[in-house]
């Protein structure tokens, strides 16, 4: 069975390694060539070996089943994904904007409101927003960072250019998935290294423990810090592991931890109570703390919320700093950038119609088959509609959502997301990928070095979420010496 | 190097339901031989192997006849029934696998490879034809892992708390053994004077303990100087005054140990108070009921000051 790259054909994508016309990318080339001399089937041996790789090291992802929990291997694609230093060095700095100018608009929406007075953001969308926390107004985290670590989801369109598509600022997660995919390919294809010079990622967990220790409320030569973790059922329990260990932090669950009488929180060990400087919190806020969001919350600490406001305890992300990470909001986000900083975007942002306005609305309606609707609070890809891939109905369907409750709904022009070649069954052909890199704002502001590359395993597909069948690569930035 | 509560009770919980495994795994092996070597009559019926595990309530909720069969069933098929080997086989499992970060790799593979292997294959195991193998399988999988864990383990609290939970769960096992089993046969001394040591010395094989007797003590079994052995015997490791020493010397490393290690010490006056020959069946049966409660003290004791305290 041919297992070459002499059949490999782009599908009128961008290709993050060809050319339209079938030639290598300079950055590229290297590898493919590498990779195309390879014997028969030894490409599927090395896949066998990532397989392997990947077991032992215990990745796995829980996907939600009605029966139960269950680990999944997380899908790894072996060839990697390259991107010239050249070019990381503009994203890196636009995330970096972008993360400074988010963290600004969050700060001055808990607290004095100026953006929204001056009219540069209508006020509605923002307060009346369910991502607004009231019981968050008036806190002044320190160094004015809610959103210390975000997630921002990038994507390459046709015209060759990285767009950013959303911000994560949540409990953004898969940045683990970055760190073992290098692993792994340093595993299983050592060679390709002998050529490139590959910036590194592995000091992820200790840029992340600077991060967090920048924000101590006491000055200590090691703060205490911890993850706060819902605990195994959760889809990325692995992960949460997997940074406590790295950042040599211990993993908490809500019940290890308790707030006394002066706003202090400790956490329950063997040798009693040990206080706490930072959470990593890795559980939503909803669920934080029952004594201010849900009630029924059995995850939370009683009394997290009065110590953070407090200033007893630092807290990553901050409550309330979802506020930013809405899809109308993301409308806005280049307007933050020349607000707060007075600074054109770095960065492409893609072009949103919000369905609140007639206008925009009007526009969407008409145009539901050219577009992709999105609802404005929702992750993990779920109740979006492709408009080029839908049917009358789910059109129909969509069109009374909107007309329900436009403040829902945005819509955005269906991008050509790139493509790039991936091992399947036993040729390689081309699949959609986006790239996840993360921003850490703390004392410092940390990018990472490439991300986590996500790919729509399925033929055709556009949805890259492990939850809905997506896999991983590597991803490369490399220094260039075309 | 700090320790989280829950992770302190999580891996004593484990080394507590790897014990009970193993423990009820050799006891019904032991009970298993014996039933071939001696005559229907004199034998104890097989719900003495329901009431040393204390699971008469439990038996009730599966089946009426406490027959081979059934007791046999319960103990190693109903895994649903908390007194039964894959019941806590499950629970050990449960509890490594949130606690994998603290303990050995080897620990949860292996721990995981015997709850699948309690899975597969205890439904098949009831019949006299496999239930022997199945039941070593279990004792001897169970070694291996408590064996890695003696072997690997850091001596920090980790290696604290799984000790402490493996020697209190073998305490209670002995005291409930010897408790049951001592009044059955002491119910029938006489009228079957010929096999009398053939069931003390089923009651030390079920405590592991039939070979040190023997080498120790000599080769025959008799019911005085058994119960002292897997009472008193200092170089024993399954005997209490092992047991309890083990324990009080792995908690005194720990802060806040005070309440703790005064329960152990009542324990080991208790035990030092011990005069077996004095014993008839019912004092002795008085007197394992005050032992068993003051490890019932200890183990709240433990709970109290490590696992579930509010804030001070």
């Amino acid at each position: 069975m041919e297992q070459g790259w002499g059949d490999y054909k782009t599908t009128g994508f961008y290709d993050e390694l060809f050319t339209p016309k079938g030639k290598p990318r300079v950055a590229a080339r290297q590898a493919v060539n590498l990779l195309g001399r390879l014997p028969d089937g030894e490409l599927d041996a090395r896949r066998t070996a990532a397989e392997v790789a990947i077991r032992e090291m215990g990745i796995s992802f829980t996907v939600y089943t009605e029966g139960g929990n269950i680990d999944r291997a997380w899908p790894f694609d072996i060839i990697p994904r390259i991107i010239t230093e050249r070019e990381w060095r503009n994203v890196s700095r636009g995330l970096a904007q972008r993360s400074r100018a988010l963290n600004r608009f969050i700060d001055d929406i808990y607290n004095r409101q100026k953006i929204l007075a001056d009219g540069k953001v209508p006020a509605d969308i923002v307060l009346e927003s369910a991502n607004y926390k009231p019981a968050c107004a008036g806190a002044s985290p320190r160094f004015g960072v809610w959103a210390h670590i975000c997630g921002s989801d990038l994507i390459r369109n046709a015209d060759g250019k990285l767009y950013v598509l959303e911000d994560n600022l949540r409990v953004p997660s898969g940045v683990s998935y970055m760190l073992e995919n290098r692993e792994i390919t340093k595993r299983v294809l050592p060679e390709l290294f002998e050529n490139y010079s590959i910036l590194p990622v592995d000091d992820y967990p200790s840029q992340l423990y600077a991060t967090l220790s920048s924000l101590s409320p006491r000055e200590r030569k090691r703060p205490c810090v911890v993850v706060l973790t819902p605990g195994i059922y959760n889809s990325a329990y692995f992960e949460h592991a997997f940074l406590a260990q790295g950042m040599g932090a211990e993993l908490v669950e809500g019940s290890d931890l308790l707030v006394d009488d002066e706003d202090c929180v400790y956490m329950r060990t063997v040798d009693g109570p040990i206080r706490v400087d930072v959470i990593y919190r890795r559980i939503d806020e909803e669920f934080m703390d029952p004594e201010v969001f849900r009630e029924d919350s059995v995850l939370g600490v009683p009394g997290l919320m009065r110590a953070w406001r407090a200033g007893k305890v630092a807290i990553a992300n901050a409550p309330g700093a979802g506020v930013a990470d809405d899809k109308v909001v993301y409308a806005f986000v280049p307007e933050m950038i020349r607000y707060y900083l007075g600074e054109e975007p770095l960065l492409r942002s893609v072009p949103t119609y919000l369905c609140m306005y007639d206008k925009d609305r009007d526009y969407v309606l008409a145009h539901l088959d050219e577009l992709v609707v999105k609802p404005a609070n929702e992750s993990g890809g779920y109740g979006i509609m492709v408009g080029p891939h839908s049917d009358e109905a789910t059109r129909r369907r969509f069109a009374k959502l909107i007309e329900k409750n436009p403040r829902n709904y945005i819509a955005q022009p269906t991008l050509a997301l790139s493509t790039a070649p991936t091992f399947i069954d036993d040729s390689v052909q081309p699949r959609h990928l986006d790239l996840r890199p993360f921003i850490l704002q703390g004392r410092e502001t940390y990018v990472t070095a490439g991300g986590l590359t996500r790919v729509a395993m399925v033929k055709g597909s556009l949805v890259v979420n492990s939850s809905q069948g997506g896999g991983s690569k590597d991803t490369w930035i490399v220094e260039g010496k075309s | 190097m700090t320790m989280l509560s829950r992770v302190a009770e999580r891996v004593y919980w484990m080394a507590r339901y790897l014990e009970r495994a193993e423990n009820a795994a050799r006891l019904v092996d032991a009970y298993h031989h014996m039933v071939m070597d001696i005559p229907r009559s004199a034998q104890p019926g097989w719900d003495i192997l329901v009431r040393i595990l204390a699971a008469r309530p439990i038996f009730g909720e599966y089946f009426r006849v406490p027959n081979e069969q059934n007791v046999v069933k319960l103990l190693i098929a109903e895994s649903g029934a908390t007194c039964s080997i894959p019941y806590a086989v499950h629970a050990a499992r449960e509890n490594v696998r949130t606690t994998r970060d603290v303990l050995p790799d080897e620990v949860w593979e292996l721990v995981n490879e015997l709850h699948l292997y309690a899975r597969e294959h205890s439904g098949s195991s009831v019949g006299r034809r496999n239930r022997q193998q199945f039941l070593q399988e279990i004792v001897s999988r169970s070694q291996v892992i408590t064996g890695v864990l003696n072997s690997t383990l850091c001596r920090d609290h980790t290696y604290r708390f799984v000790k402490i939970g493996q020697l209190l769960e073998r305490a209670d096992m002995t005291t409930r053994i010897i408790d049951v089993g001592a009044a059955d046969i002491l119910d029938q001394e006489g009228a079957h004077q010929a096999i009398d040591h053939l069931l003390w010395g089923t009651l030390l094989k079920s405590l592991s303990a039939l070979g040190a007797y023997r080498r120790m003590i000599g080769p025959l079994v008799e019911k005085n100087a058994a119960v002292d052995f897997v009472f008193l015997e200092p170089a024993f490791p399954r005997s209490l005054a092992f047991c309890l020493r083990g324990i009080r010397e792995e908690l005194s490393p720990l802060s806040n140990h005070t309440q703790a290690v005064k329960m152990v010490d009542r324990a080991r006056r208790k035990l030092r108070r011990f005069e077996s020959g004095k014993y008839g069946r019912d004092e002795l049966h008085v007197y394992i009921d005050d032992l068993q409660v003051i490890l019932s003290q200890v183990h709240a004791a433990i709970s109290d000051t490590w696992f579930r305290f509010d804030a001070r």
